[in-house]
C-alpha cells in the first residue's frame, strides 16, 4: 500500500506568505526578517508597553500592596517626623523628611526592581527569552522602568500629601519650572542608574541581593535623606557628584524650602546640569554594560545558569 | 508475590509515621538554622560579608545621630545613648521580621523548593524559624557592631559593671522570642501574596518603628498612639535592654506628659513592670501569631499558593 499522491508530480510551491512576523506578505524568511526602521521602533516600543504591562496591572491585582507599599511606608516617614518634633527641630525639617519620604518611594524601586530586576529574571529563567526575542533589551529596561515609574509615583504622592496634610508642611517654591525640570530629571537619572546597575547586578550574581540591602541605609545616609546632605562635608560632595538621589533631593530642597537658605551645596541650576549629565552618562553606560553582559552571557553560556 | 510483600512489610513498624516528637523537631530545626547560615554566609568571604552585615544598621544609626548633629549641635551629644541603642536594637528587629518573610518568598519563588519542604515530614513553622534564626543571628552581628561602634567612635558613655544582667537576659530572650513571632505571622502574609512582597517585612518594621519609643520618647506621639505603643511588646524590650545597659538613663515610655505617667501615676517603668508587661504582651503576640499562621497556611494550601510563583 502506497501512500496518497506517492508518485504524482509535486505541485509548484507558492511563495509563502508570513504575515504573522512581519505585518505584511513576504516572498520568504529572509525578507521576513528584514525589517523596516519602523517596524523595529514599533516592535521596541510594544515590548516597552508590555514589559510595564505587568507593573501597571499588577497594581490592581494584589491588594496588600495598598497597605504595605503606600500607608505602611507613610508612618515610616512619620517616625522621623516625631524625631526632630522630639528635638524642637524647625518646621522647614520636617518638610525634608517629608521629601526624603517620598523620594524613597523612587529608590527602592530603583534597587528593588530595576537593578536587580535582570537578576530575578535569571532565576526565574525569563532572562533567556528576553534575548532570544527580536527587540532590544534595553526596550525591557525602559519597560521596567515606565511601569516601576507608575508603582512608586503613586506611593511617593501618597507620602508627599498625606504627610505634607497631616504635618503641615509648607513648601516655599522659589522657581516652579526649575523645580519640575529637576524632578523630572532626577526620575530619569535614578532609572538610568537602576538600568546600568541591571547588567551590573547580573554580573555579581548572588551578591546581588547583599547589594541591594547594601545600597538602602546606607545610601540614604550619604544622600541626606532626612538633614542637608552639606552636613556630611566631603562625603556629601561625592555623594552629590555620585548618586542621582543625593543630587536630585538636595536641589528639590533648595528649590521647595528656597525660604530656608539651606547652604553648603552647590546652587540648583549647577545641580540640574549634574542630573543632565548624570541621565546621558548612566544611560548610555547602561547600553554598552548590557550589550557587553549579553555578549559574555552568550559566549559563556551563562544565561540559564540559575541560583549563583 | 503478594505474600513477598507482605513478609518484607512485616519489618516496617507503623509508629515511625509518627515521627520521633521532640527529637524530629530539634533535628529539623537544627538543619534549617544551618541551611539558612549557609545561604546567608557561605558564599563570599568574611570580610565582603561582614560589611554587608554591619553597613546597614550601621548607616541607620548614623543618620539620627546626624539628625541630632545637625539640630541639637553639641548638645545632641547627651541623647546619642538613646538613639543608637534603639536603632541598633531596631536592626535586629528588621532581621527578626523579614527573616521568615524572605525564607519563604526564597524558597517559593526564586528556588521553588518550598512546595517540596512543605510535603516533608518536617514540621513547615519549625523549619521557617529556624531559617530565620539565622538572619537573626546575622541582625544581632549588626546590632553588636552598631552599639561597639556608638561606643568607641561616637563617644557614648558605656560602664560595663553597670549592666544589669539578669534584666538583659530576660528582656533578651522574651524580646527574640517575641521578634521570632513577629516574624512568623509576615511568614503567613507573605504566603498570601506575590513576590513583590520583599519589602513587605521592612514597611511593617518601619510602621512599627513610629509607636515602640526606639529612637524617640512615646510622650511626643498623639495620645492613641502611645497607648498603641504601649501595647506593643517592642517597646517593653527596647526599653528593657536599653533600662538594663544604661540604667536611670532617659525611659522612651515615661517622662513628663506620656500616657504612662497617667496611667500610672510613675513616672517611668521599674524592671519589673517591664518584665511583667513584655512578658504579658510577648505571649499574646505569639498566641495570635499561632493562629494567624495556623489560618493562613491553610488558606495558601487550599488556594495553591504554597507552589505558586509571580513576577512584575
Amino acid at each position: 500500500m502506497t501512500a496518497p499522491g506517492a508518485g504524482q508530480p509535486r505541485p509548484a510551491l507558492a511563495a509563502p506568505v508570513l504575515p504573522a512576523f512581519v505585518g505584511r506578505p513576504t516572498a520568504g524568511p529572509r525578507e521576513a526578517a528584514s525589517w523596516t526602521p519602523r517596524q523595529v521602533i514599533a516592535n521596541n516600543l510594544r515590548s516597552v508597553v508590555g514589559r510595564a504591562y505587568p507593573r501597571i496591572r499588577g497594581l490592581t491585582r494584589e491588594p496588600s500592596w495598598v497597605l504595605f507599599e503606600m500607608l505602611l511606608p507613610f508612618l515610616t516617614t512619620s517616625s522621623f517626623v516625631f524625631v526632630y518634633r522630639a528635638l524642637d527641630a524647625p518646621q522647614a525639617y520636617i518638610g525634608f523628611v517629608v521629601l526624603g519620604g517620598a523620594m524613597t518611594a523612587f529608590w527602592l524601586n530603583v534597587v528593588w526592581m530595576m537593578a536587580a530586576q535582570l537578576y530575578w529574571e535569571k532565576d526565574q529563567g525569563n532572562l533567556e527569552l528576553y534575548f532570544a526575542a527580536p527587540m532590544n533589551v534595553m526596550s525591557v529596561l525602559f519597560g521596567m522602568a515606565v511601569g516601576g515609574l507608575v508603582m512608586s509615583s503613586t506611593r511617593a504622592a501618597v507620602v508627599l500629601l498625606v504627610a505634607t496634610v497631616v504635618y503641615g508642611v509648607t513648601f516655599s517654591v522659589s522657581q516652579w519650572g526649575l523645580l519640575i525640570a529637576v524632578f523630572i530629571l532626577t526620575l530619569a537619572a535614578l532609572y538610568g542608574f537602576g538600568m546600568m546597575l541591571a547588567s551590573l547586578f547580573l554580573m555579581w550574581g548572588r551578591e546581588a541581593w547583599h547589594m541591594t540591602q547594601l545600597m538602602i541605609e546606607p545610601v540614604y545616609f550619604v544622600s541626606g535623606l532626612n538633614f542637608p546632605v552639606g552636613r556630611l562635608g566631603l562625603l556629601g560632595a561625592v555623594a552629590i557628584a555620585l548618586i542621582p538621589l543625593a543630587v536630585g533631593l538636595d536641589a528639590m530642597r533648595q528649590l521647595a524650602f528656597a525660604s530656608t537658605g539651606v547652604t553648603g551645596t552647590p546652587e540648583p541650576w549647577i545641580e540640574t546640569l549634574i542630573l543632565v549629565a548624570m541621565t546621558v552618562i548612566f544611560v548610555g553606560l547602561a547600553r554598552i554594560l548590557l550589550h557587553s553582559m549579553e555578549e559574555r552571557a552568550r559566549r559563556e553560556g551563562r544565561l540559564t545558569v540559575r541560583w549563583r | 508475590m503478594i505474600e513477598a510483600t507482605i513478609g518484607r512489610d512485616e519489618r516496617f513498624d507503623p509508629a515511625r509515621t509518627r515521627g520521633q516528637g521532640r527529637a524530629d523537631l530539634f533535628r529539623s530545626f537544627r538543619t534549617a538554622v544551618a541551611l539558612g547560615w549557609k545561604m546567608e554566609a557561605n558564599w563570599t568571604d568574611p570580610v565582603l560579608f561582614f560589611i554587608y552585615s554591619v553597613a546597614k544598621p550601621l548607616a541607620s544609626a548614623l543618620i539620627l545621630v546626624f539628625m541630632l548633629q545637625v539640630i541639637a549641635g553639641p548638645a545632641g551629644q547627651a541623647l546619642r545613648p538613646f538613639v543608637i541603642v534603639g536603632s541598633a536594637l531596631w536592626s535586629l528587629v528588621v532581621s527578626g521580621i523579614a527573616g521568615l518573610a524572605w525564607a519563604v518568598l526564597d524558597d517559593r519563588e526564586r528556588y521553588r523548593m518550598l512546595k517540596y519542604i512543605y510535603v516533608s515530614p518536617s514540621s513547615f513553622v519549625v523549619v521557617l524559624l529556624g531559617r530565620g534564626i539565622a538572619r537573626l543571628a546575622v541582625g544581632a552581628m549588626g546590632a553588636g557592631i552598631t552599639l561597639a561602634a556608638g561606643v568607641l567612635v561616637l563617644g557614648v558613655p558605656f560602664d560595663p559593671g553597670a549592666i544589669d544582667w539578669p534584666l538583659l537576659l530576660a528582656v533578651l530572650v522574651l524580646g527574640l522570642a517575641t521578634i521570632s513571632a513577629l516574624g512568623v505571622v509576615m511568614a503567613a502574609i507573605c504566603l498570601q501574596t506575590r513576590q513583590d512582597s520583599w519589602t513587605y517585612p521592612e514597611a511593617v518594621a518601619g510602621a512599627l518603628f513610629l509607636v515602640v519609643g526606639a529612637v524617640f520618647p512615646l510622650s511626643v506621639l498623639p495620645d492613641p498612639l502611645q497607648l498603641l505603643g504601649l501595647l506593643s511588646p517592642l517597646t517593653w524590650w527596647i526599653a528593657g535592654i536599653r533600662q538594663a545597659l544604661f540604667p536611670g538613663g532617659p525611659s522612651s515610655i515615661g517622662g513628663t506628659g506620656s500616657a504612662w505617667l497617667r496611667l500610672s501615676g510613675e513616672v517611668n517603668p521599674n524592671d519589673l513592670q517591664i518584665v511583667l508587661v513584655l512578658l504579658a504582651t510577648g505571649a499574646v503576640v505569639t498566641l495570635a501569631s499561632a493562629i494567624l499562621f495556623r489560618v493562613g497556611e491553610g488558606r495558601a494550601r487550599d488556594r495553591g499558593l504554597i507552589d505558586r510563583t509571580t513576577g512584575s
